[in-house]
């Protein structure tokens, strides 16, 4: 095969998947409907990608006994959450293993499954069946030096992010909101 | 003192016993000195390879120094622009025939495609899975390691198949990484086409780190507590069965120096395995959980007897050596002996590590001499090696507890001054043996 045409093939396939990857979350934050999830934001720094802060959302933990839909999920399991508004934030209805038809589903994957957990309002170890799910979102990227001050806010300053979520159930962040005003907001290019 | 010097001061005397003409041995040096002229074109590769890497390391940082001040498209313009025009340049070089610029824009090339997931992934705040990010990248190496016939690519692809490997099974948990395995399946086969050594040895290498990392996992599997055993057998057979693919490839023409690095790897792991089987206390374990192990022994085994089989029947009786026949006597001891143990009791562990360190002493026997046979050096290197540290540990195991402590040092210490001197007399007079009927493998 001539050259010319080997470097054109690499050079097509190694675009397409870049092209890929920027498609699908352009899609997403298109096409998505909007929702806002409560979160507390953790970890401000990427050593080679600057500052950026993980949330570590409301629903990222999730009590299966207090949920619609199943109960049975291990590591590695892919999960779908519906989701309905609430006010002001949206919360989580039920869980499935197989997306549900017509409702609004965050898509994740199981980090840990576990039998207790502890409840900070009575301070116990409490027998409940639960999930800890990673969507894909968790991570923000703001501009240098910013991070930290996202970490940690003053007082009486909610910090929550408005999450575009598509027909497949894949998250792009639309927004970081700071007392419900955005603060960031994602733009398409 | 250098090939080149050595020649200088021998070729007099063969010139004057009638060995070789004037002329002659003038064209010998002259072609010795050409090809130590190579210094400096590696010497461009070394340079041209630490500037890829820097130039990569400044895009990144660059990246993340100037994040807020530009506007997304503008981003996006320039990450492709930058790998668009490292695989140009590529092609230029290549076509002036500057093959090692070539390579190294090419290696740019592989290094900008995995910057750009990770730009990619920081504009749209992209979180999910990153080992993903780690296999594509390594697949857009492994493209252009086929595709360009980059020997530096798929070096770097297989380092970071690697990285992606760990980052799964050690980072995430999964229980077996399999898909690993798929990623060689796919890159190995051009390392054998274009017959890549450096290549080959970290494939090799990756290979032994991922069957590390599933060991670790799979120990775990089946009713009770001998599965480790069980597995090291099963590992023992599959190293075994890559070592007999290593001496099949090695009676191929030109395929030697290849052979010779499979050999060595799959022997050092084989050996590791048998080297575990010789202790008692590990095989003094429960055995509750045989029959979950028998079908992949069984497949194991199968594996090794028909490899095994294809070796043998490619020698003509008349010319096959003699190793290869009091070697296919000790795969029928072994493969008895790896049943018996599937079979055995707790009770009967004695007595099967008694006979393991039989097979194991007969086994790197039979290695010295089939590496003398195949030329490769660096097995009777470690065949020495394994026998001193068995020999060592043997000492310790048997005389620890019987021993006055001070006769035990001093016995073990005359043990590794005469054993040590012994061992070396005889590692220098095989190698030295390969050395004369000249070793394939540099």
């Amino acid at each position: 095969m001539k050259l010319s045409y080997r470097l054109l093939i690499i050079v097509v396939i190694q675009t397409l998947v870049l092209a890929g990857m920027v498609a699908k979350r352009q899609w997403t934050l298109a096409t998505g409907t909007p929702v806002v999830l409560e979160t507390r934001p953790v970890d401000p720094r990427s050593l080679f990608r600057g500052d950026y802060v993980t949330f570590n959302y409301d629903i990222s933990r999730l009590n299966l006994q207090a949920l619609d839909g199943d109960d049975d999920f291990s590591r590695h399991d892919v999960v779908y959450v519906v989701l309905e508004p609430g006010e002001p934030y949206w919360r989580p209805r039920a869980v499935y293993h197989a997306p549900p038809a017509g409702q609004v589903t965050l898509r994740g994957t199981v980090q840990y499954a576990g039998e207790h957990w502890w409840n900070p309002e009575t301070g116990n170890n409490e027998a409940v069946r639960h999930v800890t799910v990673r969507y894909g979102i968790e991570d923000y990227f703001v501009p240098e030096g910013e991070g930290r001050a996202l970490e940690r806010p003053v007082a009486d300053e909610t910090i929550s992010l408005r999450v575009a979520v598509d027909r497949f159930g894949n998250g792009a962040i639309q927004a970081l909101l700071i007392n419900g005003v955005e603060r960031y907001r994602e733009t398409l290019f | 003192m250098s090939f080149k010097k050595q020649l200088e001061q021998r070729l007099p005397h063969w010139i004057e016993q009638g060995w070789l003409s004037f002329d002659g041995a003038a064209h010998i040096l002259d072609d010795v000195a050409g090809g130590e002229h190579h210094g400096p074109r590696y010497l461009t590769l070394a340079f041209s390879l630490l500037g890829v890497i820097l130039f990569g390391a400044g895009i990144i940082t660059f990246f993340a120094a100037n994040w807020a001040a530009m506007p997304k498209l503008l981003k996006l313009a320039v990450l492709f622009s930058a790998l668009w025009g490292s695989y140009a340049l590529a092609g230029v070089f290549e076509r002036r025939d500057l093959p090692l610029l070539a390579g190294a824009m090419l290696l740019l090339g592989v290094i900008l495609f995995g910057s750009n997931i990770m730009l990619i992934a920081q504009i749209y705040h992209i979180s999910a899975h990153y080992p993903d990010g780690v296999m594509v990248w390594a697949l857009g190496g492994v493209l252009v390691a086929w595709l360009m016939r980059s020997q530096p690519a798929m070096v770097a692809a297989l380092g970071l198949g690697v990285l992606w490997t760990g980052l799964e099974s050690q980072g995430f948990g999964r229980a077996v990484h399999w898909p690993f395995l798929l990623f060689l399946a796919v890159s190995v086969p051009a390392v054998l086409r274009y017959r890549w050594r450096i290549a080959l040895h970290v494939a090799l290498a990756s290979l032994l780190l991922w069957s590390w990392f599933a060991f670790m996992a799979m120990s775990s599997w089946g009713r009770g507590s001998s599965a480790a055993i069980y597995l090291v057998q099963v590992y023992f057979l599959a190293y075994l069965a890559l070592f007999i693919g290593g001496m099949l490839l090695h009676i191929r023409d030109g395929w030697q120096a290849l052979a010779h690095t499979v050999q060595r790897y799959a022997a050092f792991a084989a050996l590791g395995c048998l080297y575990l089987l010789t202790f008692p206390q590990l095989l003094r374990v429960t055995r509750d959980g045989a029959e979950f192990w028998w079908l992949a022994t069984a497949a194991a085994l199968l594996l090794v007897v028909a490899l095994a089989g294809w070796h043998y029947r490619s020698h003509a009786a008349s010319a096959r050596p003699r190793f290869l026949n009091w070697g296919l006597g000790l795969l029928g001891a072994v493969i008895v002996l790896l049943l018996a143990n599937l079979a055995a009791e707790r009770q009967s562990a004695g007595v099967l590590a008694l006979l393991f360190n039989v097979v194991y002493f007969l086994g790197l026997l039979w290695l010295l001499q089939a590496a003398v046979h195949l030329e490769n050096r660096v097995l009777v290197n470690m065949a020495f090696f394994y026998f001193a540290v068995t020999l060592l540990t043997r000492y310790f195991d048997t005389f620890w507890s019987l021993m006055d402590r001070s006769l035990f040092f001093m016995g073990g210490g005359l043990l590794l001054l005469g054993g040590g001197y012994w061992l070396e007399r005889q590692r220098r007079r095989l190698t030295r043996q390969i050395a004369v009927h000249g070793d394939g493998a540099a």
